[in-house]
């Protein structure tokens, strides 16, 4: 079965009298433990799409089917509680924490919010998430803005596993670390998915990132499916006009390429 | 460098941080160095200042002292100053906190309300408020705050229409947070800096209203107040003028040294975070 499907979802804005889809009737499908890549340039609709599917903007179409449920359908509190099983990771980390909270009060705030350990408890949980994302856990007290960019990045993906998720919404989670910090980041990911089963909906520009790290990749452009398919295959043949372009783009993958 | 260093370099905030000081000792030392009542009968009446040691500042048409009272007045001035500013900046940035995050018809509604609030002058509905409910240090405190929470609750809400966008709002609400508490959480506190940045000018203009208050009778009737010693005075303005100078310097000392204060604490901090 499958763990999100999303059918025909639409978001249009209208701009000066105009109105522009800037996702138009899109489907796709994730497996639990999948990595499914979302790819495209700048304005075609990913994270639109990423937006949409954690609730945080509202379609104006389509169905979003998550663990079975009806997600659209969910409100209040309902809501609030089933976002323990659907998380995300920003693109830059530093914009998405509150500027003045410490690395302990961003892990406490989830364990605390879906009563998952006792305040006593909580200390140790935090130190041991710390721990599972290759964190020290005197890193706790710290505040957010004294810590590197890799270290906080590790810290959004201990608080997006600190509610054991079974998805987690990856919105260009790698793009803003520099190469090496982003190679450890990538490991840590895969590791997690093989260890919890994880599935991602993984954001991003940059094929080559998804060619690692994803199992299938559906590419956008303009809020359309331009190609979809198993990530190697697209990547290595694209068919697609905006696929072919997207490929050409990024000169690694040329080189690399037997 | 240091904020209280940079505070330091500034010779205008440096005076002002020293009237306030002075204006703070006379407030906390009244009740040791007069400990009787201040509107008891202390000498003869109308006696003119530096003649007698034991009242340097003389007496006033009753015969009480007027050191005394200035002393006391300290105390009115600045519990009122303060507690109105707090109230003001308190109610202005809870509701422009709701205002700002809430969105459609609840801002509609809390904005309305200011708007009516902000259209009747501030001391026309303190002093309505005063005479309808009766004097008294708290009703003084309410009257003063009713009508300075519209500015702070604008700013408020203004900084956290830009806020409410933000990353790590989205990010709290992925993991569940309760919109309340993203709003107290999360948005509030990183909406203060600039609400605070208002405190200098509110607090000068409450100590300012309590005063016309106190000289209108308005005042709370068993407090020496300063507005109320210039009332005072002004039965015997041509006679005995020093009733009406000695509190109405005192008075501009006080507003000026808060707002001096206040300006380059904002100053300097607002330089720490432009750096940051």
């Amino acid at each position: 079965m499958n763990l999100l499907t999303v059918s025909n979802l639409t978001k249009r804005y209208r701009r000066g009298g105009k109105t522009i889809a800037a996702v138009d009737d899109i489907s796709f499908h994730i497996e639990p433990g999948e990595t499914l890549a979302l790819a495209g340039p700048s304005g075609s609709g990913k994270s639109t799409i990423a937006r949409l599917v954690l609730r945080l903007i509202e379609p104006d179409a389509g169905h979003i089917e998550f663990e079975g449920n009806d997600f659209l359908a969910l409100s209040g509190a309902a809501l609030r509680q089933r976002r323990a099983r659907l998380q995300m990771v920003f693109q830059d980390p530093l914009a998405a924490f509150n500027p003045r909270s410490t690395v302990a009060r961003l892990l406490d705030d989830p364990l605390r919010i879906h009563g998952i350990a006792a305040r006593a408890e909580r200390p140790r949980r935090i130190a041991a998430l710390l721990e599972r994302v290759g964190l020290a856990a005197d890193l706790a007290p710290r505040a957010i803005h004294e810590i590197s960019g890799g270290q906080r990045q590790r810290v959004a993906i201990a608080r997006a596993i600190a509610t054991k998720p079974s998805l987690i919404v990856l919105d260009e989670a790698v793009s803003a670390l520099d190469v090496s910090v982003r190679g450890q980041i990538l490991e840590l990911l895969l590791d997690l998915q093989r260890q919890e089963r994880i599935a991602y909906l993984f954001i991003s520009h940059d094929l080559g990132v998804v060619r690692a790290i994803a199992h299938r990749v559906v590419l956008l452009e303009a809020g359309e499916i331009a190609e979809c398919g198993d990530a190697r295959t697209v990547i290595d043949a694209p068919q697609s006009a905006i696929g072919k372009a997207l490929v050409a783009a990024a000169p690694r993958l040329n080189r690399t390429r037997p | 460098m240091s904020p209280l260093r940079r505070f330091l370099r500034k010779p205008e905030a440096v005076a002002g941080a020293i009237l306030l000081a002075a204006l703070v000792a006379m407030a906390l030392s009244a009740p040791m160095l007069f400990p009787g009542d201040p509107q008891a009968i202390a000498g003869p009446a109308l006696l003119p200042p530096f003649q007698d040691w034991s009242l340097p500042l003389g007496t006033d048409r009753l015969g009480r002292d007027v050191l005394a009272e200035l002393f006391y007045g300290a105390r009115t001035s600045l519990a009122v100053g303060l507690a109105a500013a707090a109230a003001a900046l308190a109610i202005g940035s809870v509701v422009g906190t709701l205002a700002g995050f809430a969105g459609g018809l609840v801002d509609e509604v809390l904005m309305r309300i200011t708007d009516a609030f902000q259209t009747v002058p501030g001391f026309l509905l303190a002093l309505a408020f005063v005479s309808v409910v009766g004097p008294s240090l708290g009703i003084v405190v309410i009257a003063i705050a009713l009508g300075t929470w519209t500015g702070p609750a604008r700013v408020a809400r203004a900084e956290v229409l830009s806020i409410r966008e933000r990353d790590y709002v989205a990010g709290a609400r992925v993991i569940g947070m309760h919109p309340l508490a993203i709003a107290f959480r999360e948005v509030l506190p990183n909406a203060l800096p600039p609400v605070l940045a208002m405190s200098s000018v509110i607090v000068a203009a409450a100590i300012l209203t309590e005063a016309a208050l106190s000289f209108l009778g308005l005042g709370d009737p068993n407090r020496a107040t300063w507005g109320g010693m210039i009332a005072e005075g002004r039965a015997v303005l041509r006679t005995a003028p020093f009733l009406s100078i000695v509190p109405g310097i005192a008075l501009v000392l006080t507003v000026l040294g808060v707002y001096l204060a206040g300006e380059g604490i904002v100053e300097t901090t607002a330089v720490r975070r432009g750096l940051s």
